[in-house]
């Protein structure tokens, strides 16, 4: 990320505890402006209290957040320039569609006309101009949704919070407003920082993903970055499907595992230290014996509708998942291959600054 | 089927001793008669009297003039000890002042009655339209407390989070999204306590002073000299006002509980 661009949002070292229960632990990130940030873990992992640390609905126990750059850990939630969208929608349910996007407004005391031409510029903006004077109950969990957004919009914040916005809704539904969400985000430039636990969703939207496990930011980066070079056993089991095993980088560009040894294209570890091996399986192959990096027997197969997802064991026990085009017949000895850019070897413990700091002095030669 | 008849007709049984003396009495204030026994002809001449005597009248007038005043007060308070108890985050402490306010309800109304009597005598407060106003706002705020305080505890806290999250104060939070969120418990708590005042006797008797009466005081003093048909009529006329009374809370509750269903 280019840092000479002041930060919307900052976090120096915030943590945050309940009752002896550790949430936060010692949280530091930076959040620019006009991006589409996705905060992406498992529940409990801690992301919503991060965006209600940033929304004041908390308040941090130990650290600094900073708001274009000046400290906004005292300052009320009403009177921060973020807005949030709620994931079970929180539409007030004795107003219309119409009062429920004009509450913002109406409170900043505007006159009568902006309040009404900026109700019909939000309701436009996510496609529901003829529902004004609909009740909440008339509607459907996809318009609420749209209301909620538009709500949450018309208060023109810096910064909208968007807090699993899309789980309650059927997989068409989600992903025909996941791409509104990112064309509503592009052309108002505001920045979104987006809550969820579907891996999926995150890579598909973001140009930048935290992914969060235990209070603590894991890895942060481009879907791309993350998904290609996960930092630890975590990230790796969590985004996408992965094959993972134990193994030994014997030298630079030199893995061992299960028995064998492996070009690739990893590098800056001790010599023979022990690592964690990633092999995707949309990068695995299966071929005729001869041809394979190992032998494997296939276990199970099942039909994905664009690939067939295949469980081959090889001779080790070890389970390996494999995307394929074609089927293949279950019992069969076949070959599995895959080349040096496959293999993505992780070190146990690494934080994320030597993680950066390695990858850069071995790719920089 | 059988077991279906016969429990349909042991209720049918059971509903009608219920109304027996209610229908008789309602019969007998259209008796053209001056007793209970014997029937002299139709006739609306109780009605008359009753319309003619003011005292009556008047008390009749005083004792829903006490009623609203005391069911509104109560409403009022009830809501506003109601808000304060839903902030207690402690369970105990929660639940040791809503026990507190339980032994009020189920206390008898005797009690309430001579200890409201031992208190305005011990302040020398003297007994009028004041002290029994006082006393029935008393037993009337655990009634609308009982009733507000469930609906405050389900209603969906994230209304509360996003009118925040838009630039609400307090206030605003309170009287635009928590108290609609909650009137229909407050007008059912309201009505309870309505009812509750309209019909009090124990409490009333002992706090009442000279000069000021309710229907159910007053009635009690004539009947023991006989009752007078006239008094049919006057029950007869209350009976209808409760009944409408039931019903008006009956359909509010229909309402309120359907809307709340179509919310979630």
């Amino acid at each position: 990320m280019d840092k000479k661009v002041l930060p919307v949002i900052e976090f120096k070292n915030v943590g945050l505890s309940f009752d002896n229960n550790t949430i936060l632990k010692n949280v530091s990130f930076e959040i620019e402006a006009g991006q589409f940030y996705t905060l992406l873990g498992p529940s409990g992992s801690g992301k919503s209290t991060i965006l209600n640390l940033i929304s004041g609905q908390l308040s941090a126990d130990a650290g600094e957040i900073l708001f274009d750059g000046k400290v906004i850990n005292n300052i009320p939630a009403e009177s921060r320039r973020v807005n949030t969208v709620f994931q079970n929608y929180a539409l007030f349910p004795n107003m219309t569609v119409f009062d429920n996007v004009a509450f913002g407004p109406k409170l900043k005391k505007l006159p009568k006309d902006t309040i009404k031409a900026k109700v019909r510029e939000m309701l436009a903006l996510v496609k529901l101009e003829a529902f004004e004077n609909r009740a909440i109950q008339e509607l459907s969990g996809g318009q609420k949704q749209r209301v909620a957004i538009a709500r949450a919009l018309a208060n023109e914040p810096d910064v909208l919070l968007l807090d699993e916005p899309l789980s309650a809704l059927d997989y068409k539904l989600r992903k025909q407003m996941q791409s509104e969400l990112r064309a509503i985000q592009k052309r108002l430039g505001i920045t979104f920082i987006f809550v969820t636990h579907d891996q999926e969703e995150a890579l598909a939207m973001s140009d930048w993903i935290f992914i969060m496990n235990d209070g603590k930011i894991q890895q942060n980066g481009t879907p791309v970055d993350i998904y290609d070079e996960p930092i630890n056993h975590f990230v790796a089991d969590f985004i996408g499907e992965s094959n993972i095993v134990n193994g030994v980088m014997k030298q630079d560009y030199l893995v061992n595992f299960v028995g064998k040894d492996f070009e690739n294209l990893d590098a800056g570890m001790r010599p023979n230290e022990a690592v964690e091996v990633v092999l995707r399986p949309e990068d695995l192959d299966l071929v005729p014996i001869e041809q394979g990096k190992l032998v494997v027997t296939i276990a199970d197969q099942s039909f994905r509708g664009d690939f067939y997802e295949i469980t081959a064991i090889d001779d080790d026990g070890n389970e390996w998942k494999v995307q394929a085009t074609n089927p293949s017949s279950v019992g069969a000895r076949v070959g599995l291959d895959f080349g040096p850019e496959d293999i993505h070897v992780m070190r146990f413990n690494e934080s994320e600054d030597d993680f950066d700091a390695r990858i850069e002095s071995y790719e920089g030669e | 089927m059988q077991k279906k008849l016969l429990g349909n007709s042991y209720l049918l049984l059971v509903m009608i001793l219920l109304y027996i003396p209610i229908i008789f009495l309602v019969v007998y204030s259209f008796n053209g008669g001056t007793i209970m026994s014997g029937w002299g002809g139709f006739s609306f001449v109780h009605y008359q009297e009753l319309f003619a005597d003011t005292r009556l009248l008047k008390i009749l007038l005083d004792t829903f003039i006490l009623a609203i005043s005391s069911a509104t007060i109560a409403a009022f308070i009830g809501t506003v000890g109601a808000l304060f108890l839903d902030g207690i985050q402690n369970k105990k402490t929660l639940n040791t002042f809503l026990s507190f306010n339980n032994v009020l309800l189920v206390s008898p109304d005797v009690t309430i009655g001579v200890s409201f009597l031992i208190l305005f005598t011990i302040l020398g407060f003297s007994l009028g339209f004041v002290s029994v106003l006082v006393s029935h706002i008393a037993f009337s705020i655990p009634i609308v407390l009982l009733m507000v305080l469930p609906r405050l505890r389900e209603m969906d806290n994230t209304l509360v989070m996003a009118a925040r999250d838009l630039g609400a104060k307090r206030g605003t939070i309170l009287s635009q999204i928590v108290i609609p969120e909650i009137w229909p418990s407050i007008m059912a708590g309201f009505l309870l306590a309505l009812t509750y005042s309209l019909d009090d006797f124990a409490v009333t008797f002992f706090v009442t002073g000279n000069g000021f009466s309710t229907l159910s005081v007053e009635i009690y003093s004539r009947a023991r000299q006989g009752v007078s048909l006239e008094i049919n009529a006057l029950s007869a006329l209350m009976f209808a006002v409760s009944l409408l009374l039931v019903f008006t809370y009956y359909l509010y509750t229909t309402y309120a509980d359907k809307k709340a269903r179509l919310t979630k």
